[in-house]
């Protein structure tokens, strides 16, 4: 019988080794520039199991695996991609789809008409259903006319935004395998696009070349992707040359990198100072008016964004290239004399910036004449709270545009009576009756211009304070060309991206 | 197997080392020791003592852990139900994060999951599947609990193995001056003020100082992932740094205790060499310090988040936090029990090991007394003098200075240099000795206005700590549950069941650290009663006709009041940070305040432009943490 501490020493060793054996199983990391392989850091892991009806749609595109019937192009215009054609047909609430020919998933099987059918109509079956699907009631099925060729995609009202919509990654067609009988959708092996999917956990994935791809193979031979919630860390990567491309790269630290590898892209997202229109100090639209002529945006952008954004002229920023020439003037009302009102002054910790932004919003109002107090918590410790109206100002970066590339939504449920998401508490019939006018509009200049009309209401109302609007600040190591600065976030590596 | 008679009731002091030796060596720890009612030879029943362990059968400590893991899970099943936040609503969060929350959405998310059967049903529910091996399927994901669970757990213990392996070696130097000391025979002491600062560094600041050093200016390891055992040596040096300091101050205090036990003079005498009495100092200075050092490492993986973030390491903190903040019930149930299952396991670990390496002197009442207590040298004094002089400086010339004005500059950087001209005592123009913060703050200022409220709060908190470890110590049996249940629990958790409870109320957040803060305390007061009754002097206060509450408070408890008291006050940075770490619960100090949590937190994403903003706050920690070690040192020897 062996002496009790040489056991407990063996044991000791045993267990140690065992344990490394713990490792991830993805053997030697892929180290950039080593090959022909992207090493990708993004920001978030996938939350719900990479199924396209969440936000994990975005990761899917982002890395070209699963497409869509139609793409957005830069002015927001719908564009051919698994579809060939698309056109309204003369009933208003339907329209045709040619669905293209020649395309294989990844599993092999073929793109056809009822692999689309059964993928979109998986989307307005899941519970919940994707957001883009929001208030929209679709149906989706073959074209009697064109058999095996075409779709026909219905709603309940007339939509004008139909193809928008269909550019959503939360509307991405997968093969029929990827559809499980108990509504949990895997996407692994199953889409379009030229790189395939082959694993994924919660701190990596991994995506190799598609050969069989309908637009030519891509050239790069596939994409390694960490999941790397820290800031620093990701910065660190692309310092260390560990990864070629990087998500999200915090303003803290954009300067620490080298100019030229630093990309900064503007996003359709405002911050926004949300004042409670329904009760408080902010009820009275002189001191809404107080704070607005009290709040200078430029400290705030030369100061806590390093420069790094853009000053807010309205709710729509230069993401949205047309809103600034279709901006009007507005009449502002006067304010009255603040004498010591007292505000809570809210915001949330997820977004680093903010609570910074707070800080300098809290000097500033103070400087004319409000009493501060701050809550700062984590969003979802706060988001109640807001909605309910139990603070007097809100700082929120707000996704102005989600998927289809439309801003109405957004403005209907931050401003509309019966807004979903309306911390300003405002109720104004004028707002609404442009709002509902603005939705009815088919995609293009006179919509732009009842939007327009919408954004003077709501900011005249004083309701909502536009601060500036955030940009994106992407890494790029150098070693590949090609790879996309895209404001909606729906692309990042593609069949074009390529070694430097 | 052979039972030697060996010892029992004999004389502390063994008459040689190596029979001493032997002694412990042939009595190997027996389960169903001690059985009551079966007399042992050589020693009057009377005169057994009612130590710890001989009260301390196995029904006991499990009862009371099944209860408090039982307890702690229900709790978690209806904090949706506490909180009032509306699982449906924060499971959309979970998958889509700004979806609008319509009441369809929401219904469509209720009825999938079951919601509307009520917290109870659910609970019933889950307690079935645990029952039958199945943990259920995660609310946001959708994929089952289990598997995912037990891959994270294995990661957590691989990198708890390799903390461990870095709080070995950090043990190991902190200990061994004060092992050769007390091996040469000197009556000399550490204060510990290097272990104490080793403590008071933040995970998350090493964390991060480790990524930049070890990853971007060497290029030696990885920044992040998990692949193989490169990996895991930032995160484990971060993890283990901190818990070394810790548990090697313990120790090198308990080894210079057992310095000053009689024996130490026989085996002097005896000519036992060197070596040999380290080896023995070790071995009675260990077993009471075993059920620490399960909890710290137990710790490490439930409480490694802030580690496990910066280095994308998929523990079980960060999907257990992750689960926590989106109400994913199945996963946040599956990993807390996990968690707690670890925590006892570990708990039991801990105690057998104990009693085999203490069993036959703490079962027969025969555990020496130090004679003499060991003598603080003069650096003592110097160290501690150094501390305060600091945290003097600091706060009187920052109570000098605004902490709110943003006008400073943002992240200017440390100047001496005082402006000449009439703004001289507005302020404003003021040296920055610290550098400005990032919004522009003068950090002097901040540090010395926050010092008042943070060192108060964590010093208070500390004592309350020490009291309640102190009380529920003194129970052993019905406490062991709820010791390693309040350690193993992530300390989120009692965050988010407080602020359920009350909302962000004033004292929320003192109660949420308190509500797991008394534990490791409680735990060192179960292992250095049982030591204390142990002692013959102890144990034979019965037979005076000593009753057992005098027994306990004259004569037990001021025999662990002085290590405790180390003890508890090495914690006082660890309080001061986990009040601010609260704070994304809206509880704790709120920004713009400058509690030294805050004023660090907000500085973290400038550690390496502007490392001003961390090194302030971070050496105040420190300063605050060595006074208060060395502090406690000096008061103990007077």
């Amino acid at each position: 019988m062996p002496h009790p501490r040489v056991r407990l020493a063996a044991a000791a060793a045993a267990g140690l080794l065992l344990l490394t054996g713990c490792f991830a199983d993805a053997g030697e990391p892929a180290t950039a520039g080593g090959d022909d392989r992207i090493a990708l850091a993004m920001l978030l892991p996938p939350r719900s199991g990479l199924s396209p009806f969440s936000d994990d749609a975005f990761k899917l595109s982002r890395w070209s695996t699963a497409e869509t019937l139609v793409t957005l192009d830069a002015a927001g215009a719908a564009q051919p991609a698994l579809a060939t054609a698309f056109a309204p047909t003369r009933d208003p609430r339907t329209w045709r789809f040619e669905i293209r020919q020649g395309v294989t998933f990844h599993d092999g099987t073929p793109l056809t008409v009822a692999s689309v059918v059964a993928a979109l109509t998986a989307a307005t079956e899941a519970s919940p259903r994707p957001r883009i699907l929001d208030g929209v009631d679709l149906t989706v099925r073959p074209d009697p006319a064109a058999p095996g060729t075409a779709v026909l995609v219905s709603t309940a009202d007339a939509d004008p935004l139909i193809p928008q919509r269909l550019s959503s990654p939360q509307l991405s067609i997968l093969a029929a395998g990827a559809y499980g009988a108990d509504g949990v959708v895997n996407p692994v092996g199953r889409g379009t696009g030229p790189f395939t999917l082959i694993s994924s956990n919660t701190t990596t994935a991994t995506l190799d070349r598609y050969d069989g791809y309908w637009g030519g193979p891509a050239e790069v031979a596939g994409i390694d992707v960490s999941f790397v919630p820290d800031g620093t860390a990701r910065a660190a990567a692309l310092r260390a040359g560990t990864a070629d491309v990087v998500e999200a790269i915090p303003v803290s630290q954009a300067a620490l990198l080298d100019a030229a590898r630093v990309h900064e892209v503007p996003m359709p997202r405002t911050n926004t100072l949300y004042l409670n229109t329904a009760k408080g100090a902010f009820a009275d639209a002189g001191l809404r008016a107080a704070a607005r002529q009290a709040i200078k945006r430029e400290p705030l952008v030369a100061n806590v964004y390093e420069g790094r954004a853009d000053i807010a002229a309205g709710l729509l920023g230069p993401a949205l290239p047309w809103a600034a020439g279709a901006r009007l003037p507005r009449t502002e009302t006067a304010a009255k004399p603040v004498g010591g009102a007292e505000i809570v002054l809210a915001t949330f910790t997820d977004r680093a910036e903010l609570p910074e932004v707070a800080v300098q919003l809290q000097q500033q109002l103070e400087a004319a004449g409000f009493r501060v107090r701050q809550e700062v918590r984590e969003y979802a410790q706060i988001e109640a709270d807001a909605l309910a109206g139990a603070f007097d100002a809100f700082i929120l970066s707000r996704a102005t545009v989600l998927d289809s590339g439309d801003p109405v939504a957004y403005m209907y449920s931050d401003f509309a009576c019966a807004g979903s998401f309306n911390i300003a508490q405002l109720c104004d019939p004028a707002v609404d009756a442009a709002l509902t006018k603005a939705a009815g509009i088919v995609a293009g200049p006179s919509r732009h211009a009842a939007i327009m009309e919408a954004e003077r209401l709501i900011l005249q109302s004083d309701a909502a304070i536009p601060l500036l609007h955030e940009r994106v600040i992407q890494g790029e190591s150098g070693a590949f060309t090609g790879v996309q600065r895209d404001s909606r976030e729906r692309a990042l590596i593609t069949a074009g991206t390529a070694p430097a | 197997m052979i039972k030697t008679r060996f010892g029992y009731g004999r004389s502390s002091a063994p008459a040689t080392p190596g029979e001493r030796a032997a002694r412990f060596r042939r009595v190997p720890y027996r389960p169903g020791v001690p059985r009551p009612g079966v007399p042992r030879p050589g020693v009057p029943r009377a005169a057994r003592p009612r130590t710890a362990v001989a009260r301390h059968g196995w029904s006991g400590p499990a009862l009371s852990r099944a209860g408090a893991v039982l307890a702690v899970v229900a709790l978690v099943g209806l904090l949706p139900g506490l909180s009032g936040r509306d699982p449906a609503l924060t499971v959309l969060r979970g998958r889509s994060a700004e979806q609008e929350a319509t009441p369809e959405a929401l219904a469509a998310i209720r009825a999938q999951l079951g919601l509307d059967a009520g917290p109870f049903a659910l609970l019933g529910r889950w307690l079935g599947g645990v029952a039958r091996g199945d943990l259920g399927v995660s609310w946001v994901s959708g994929r089952p609990v289990l598997p995912d669970l037990l891959r994270a757990t294995g990661v957590s213990l691989t990198l708890m193995t390799f903390a461990a392996l870095v709080a070995l070696v950090v043990t190991a130097a902190l200990t061994a001056p004060a092992l050769l000391a007390a091996a040469r025979g000197s009556r000399r002491r550490s204060g510990g003020a290097l272990a104490a600062a080793l403590t008071a560094l933040p995970e998350f600041l090493l964390a991060s100082v480790l990524l930049l050093i070890g990853a971007v200016a060497l290029r030696a390891f990885p920044p992040y992932g998990w692949d193989s055992a490169r990996h895991a040596v930032l995160p484990a040096l971060a993890l283990g740094l901190p818990a070394g300091g810790l548990i090697g101050m313990l120790l090198s205090d308990a080894v210079s205790r057992a310095a000053g036990e009689p024996w130490t003079a026989t085996w002097a005498a005896a000519g036992a060499g060197r070596a040999r009495t380290a080896a023995a100092l070790l071995r009675r200075a260990l077993p009471g310090l075993l059920p620490q050092v399960a909890l710290v490492l137990i710790g490490l993986t439930g409480g490694a988040v802030a580690v496990e973030r910066v280095f994308a390491v998929p523990g079980l903190g960060r999907v257990t936090l992750g689960a926590a903040q989106t109400q994913d019930l199945p996963v946040l149930q599956g990993g807390v029990l996990i968690l707690l299952i670890l925590g006892a396991g570990a708990g039991v670990g801990a105690e057998l090991l104990r009693r085999a390496v203490l069993g036959p002197a703490l079962r027969a009442g025969a555990l020496p007394v130090a004679a003499h207590a060991p003598a603080p040298h003069r650096g003592l004094w110097i160290t501690a003098g150094a501390a305060l002089a600091v945290l003097t400086v600091l706060i009187v010339a920052g109570l000098a200075g605004d902490p709110y004005a943003a006008g400073r500059g943002r992240l200017t950087a440390p100047s001496w240099t005082v402006a000449s001209g009439p703004d001289l005592f507005t302020g404003s123009a003021w040296a920055l000795p610290l550098g400005a913060d990032a919004s522009g703050r003068d950090l002097l200022a901040r540090l010395g206005h926050g010092a008042a409220v943070t060192i108060g709060t964590a010093v208070l908190l500390c004592a309350a700590c020490l009291l309640l470890g102190l009380l529920i110590g003194l129970l052993p049996r019905a406490a062991t549950g709820p010791i390693e249940v309040a350690n193993a629990a992530p300390p989120v958790l009692a965050g988010l069941l407080v602020a359920a409870v009350t909302g962000p109320a004033a004292g929320a957040a003192a109660a949420a650290v308190l509500l797991v803060g008394w534990a490791p305390l409680a735990a060192h007061t179960v292992a250095l009663v049982a030591e204390a009754r142990a002692r013959p002097h102890i144990a034979i206060l019965p037979v005076l006709g000593v009753g057992p509450a005098r027994a306990l408070w004259r004569h037990v408890v001021p025999a662990v009041l002085g290590p405790l008291t180390r003890h508890a006050v090495l914690r006082i940075p660890g309080i001061a940070l986990a009040l601010a770490a609260l704070g994304f619960l809206g509880l704790g100090p709120q920004p713009p305040a400058p509690d030294w949590g805050l004023v660090l937190a907000e500085g973290m994403p400038y550690v390496e432009r502007a490392p001003w903003t961390v090194l302030g706050p971070c050496l105040s920690l420190v300063a605050l943490s060595v006074l208060a070690v060395t502090g406690s040192a000096l008061g103990r020897t007077r």
